[in-house]
């Protein structure tokens, strides 16, 4: 545990350093990720001309959407198609022969990667909040160091549950389609289709207790103030729980998948 | 008029070969048309969250805006399959030094590289679209004529040679910049604007997108179909449409004068 630990930092650093290195490839991805603001867009539209739907003025779809924008960027799940490229190709088992397990080594590098897109973004939405009028953040420091909790949460769920995912490769080569249907069934319940406070009644009880939320919903709404200290604390709980569960899972599926890995070159 | 009918035969033997080492995945191609439902069922009930709380967005009622969306996944379908599988390989031919051999062919250089590959697993994609936009024809409930099928078929080619044109303005960038995959990306990034009808945004969003020309692709082939596109468009579309080809045939032109080929 403690060779592991220290082995993060440098493996973090490098990372960083390659997605510095190819910034323009890094900039590009920030940039093509517009689609919640395609939403808010739309969203905008029906304030002015309905008035707000279900109270949400135009103020509040700035903030949510910034903020989504956020964790969009934060989420984990290009390791899907990396263990999927390294299982065709024979690359994992290189990875493999590496004193750092492979999960952690996609973690590493995953991880690099957030902490530009993110050191990019995080200026512009501070500027953003401060320039556009209605865009704000009800912050007071006991909510800004849950968040920043909620933050790490999410990242963490989102990273296992991509983990996860991605050593159903060891079985199928459909790992990145299956990935793309659980994501995009889950994306109705964690906040991206819509906020939640806009779905129907039973997509809201779902995500109440499905782990997708954990990864966008409940970070932005925890910013935003919209939560009480119960429904916090619940949301913390709900995130945790699914952090131990993929966690396990994971131990599992590799422990088995692994003797069935045949690698083809490397 | 028989070296058009040479170019057609060529990628015709192009494709066949395509599609010849293709189905050899099957399970590829079922689970790509089991995927591109889901999205299609994806974007559909996303769009439907607004409709709970209104009526018409800027005069598009839930119906009206599925048009738009089966238009483009038809779009995006035709892009994967005809367009994205080329400019991916962009990369490749220039590191490598392909493009040198493709350059050398007695061939049309733009069309062999542009169009050479086809990936048959998206072959349904555009189909699946076409069939969401009849849906949301028919939910209109309001029918078609004969006029608007025709003006809807006529924007729609226009719709189709701009995503051609954007897509060889990618590649002619990729000579230089050496990164398809990215490129690619920002491709699939301007489509996506147009997931929506652009009357749906507020200016100045809405003027940006119908100049940049977004509104091309969807909104006006969309509005073609549902009756009510101002007339004047159908002669603004081909002119907006042969400007870009023409554009970007200079520009990869332009680009091949500065390529200098890795290996020979």
């Amino acid at each position: 545990m403690r060779d592991l630990l220290a082995a993060y930092p440098p493996l973090v650093r490098s990372a960083t350093q390659l997605a510095v290195t190819y910034r323009g490839r890094t900039i590009l991805g920030v940039i093509t990720g517009f689609f919640p603001l395609l939403t808010m867009a739309v969203w905008l539209t029906v304030v002015a001309e309905a008035g707000p739907p279900a109270g949400w003025t135009t103020g509040d779809f700035l903030s949510y959407y910034a903020a989504a924008t956020l964790l969009w960027n934060l989420s984990g799940d290009q390791v899907v198609w990396q263990w999927d490229a390294d299982m065709r190709s024979g690359d994992l088992s290189v990875r493999l022969l590496r004193p750092v397990h492979p999960f952690h080594q996609y973690a590493t590098s995953n991880l690099g990667h957030r902490l530009v897109s993110l050191t990019m973004l995080v200026p512009v939405l501070v500027i953003a909040a401060l320039l556009v009028p209605g865009l704000d953040y009800p912050t007071n420091p006991v909510r800004l160091a849950a968040t920043a909790l909620a933050l790490a949460l999410a990242y963490a769920v989102g990273l296992t549950m991509a983990s996860t995912f991605a050593l159903i490769g060891f079985w199928s080569t459909q790992t990145t389609n299956a990935w793309m249907l659980w994501w995009g069934l889950g994306s109705f319940t964690s906040g991206w289709v819509a906020p939640l406070a806009l779905m129907p009644d039973w997509v809201r009880t779902a995500a109440a207790i499905l782990p997708f939320r954990t990864t966008m919903g409940f970070p932005v709404e925890l910013l935003m103030g919209r939560l009480d200290v119960r429904q916090t604390l619940f949301g913390f709980a709900v995130g945790l729980g699914w952090l131990a569960v993929f966690a396990l899972l994971y131990r599992i599926i590799w422990r088995r998948g692994i003797r069935r890995y045949q690698a083809v070159a490397g | 008029m028989t070296r058009w009918m040479r170019h057609v035969r060529i990628l015709g033997i192009c494709w066949r070969a395509a599609v010849a080492s293709e189905v050899e995945y099957r399970l590829n191609f079922v689970s790509n048309v089991v995927l591109s439902m889901f999205w299609m069922l994806w974007a559909v009930a996303g769009a439907s969250v607004y409709f709970r709380y209104t009526g018409a967005v800027s005069g598009w009622t839930n119906a009206e805006v599925l048009v738009v969306i089966g238009l483009f996944f038809t779009l995006n379908g035709l892009r994967q399959m005809l367009l994205q599988p080329n400019l991916e390989r962009m990369t490749d031919y220039v590191r490598l030094g392909t493009l040198d051999f493709l350059l050398i062919k007695p061939f049309d250089a733009q069309l062999l590289v542009s169009l050479r590959h086809l990936n048959v697993n998206t072959l349904l994609d555009p189909v699946l679209g076409l069939a969401l936009t009849i849906t949301g024809v028919v939910l209109a409930g309001r029918g078609t004529s004969v006029t608007a099928l025709a003006s809807f078929a006529w924007m729609l080619a226009c719709a189709v040679l701009l995503m051609y044109a954007l897509t060889v303005s990618m590649m002619a960038l990729a000579v230089r910049l050496v990164a398809a995959e990215e490129l690619g990306r920002v491709t699939f990034a301007f489509l996506e604007l147009s997931r929506f009808p652009v009357d749906l945004y507020r200016n100045p969003a809405q003027t940006i997108l119908t100049v940049v020309p977004i509104a091309f692709l969807t909104t006006y082939p969309a509005a073609a179909l549902l009756g009510r596109l101002n007339p004047y468009m159908l002669l603004l579309a081909p002119a907006a449409a042969l400007s870009a080809v023409i554009l970007a045939t200079l520009a990869w032109r332009r680009s091949l004068r500065s390529y200098t080929g890795a290996s020979a």
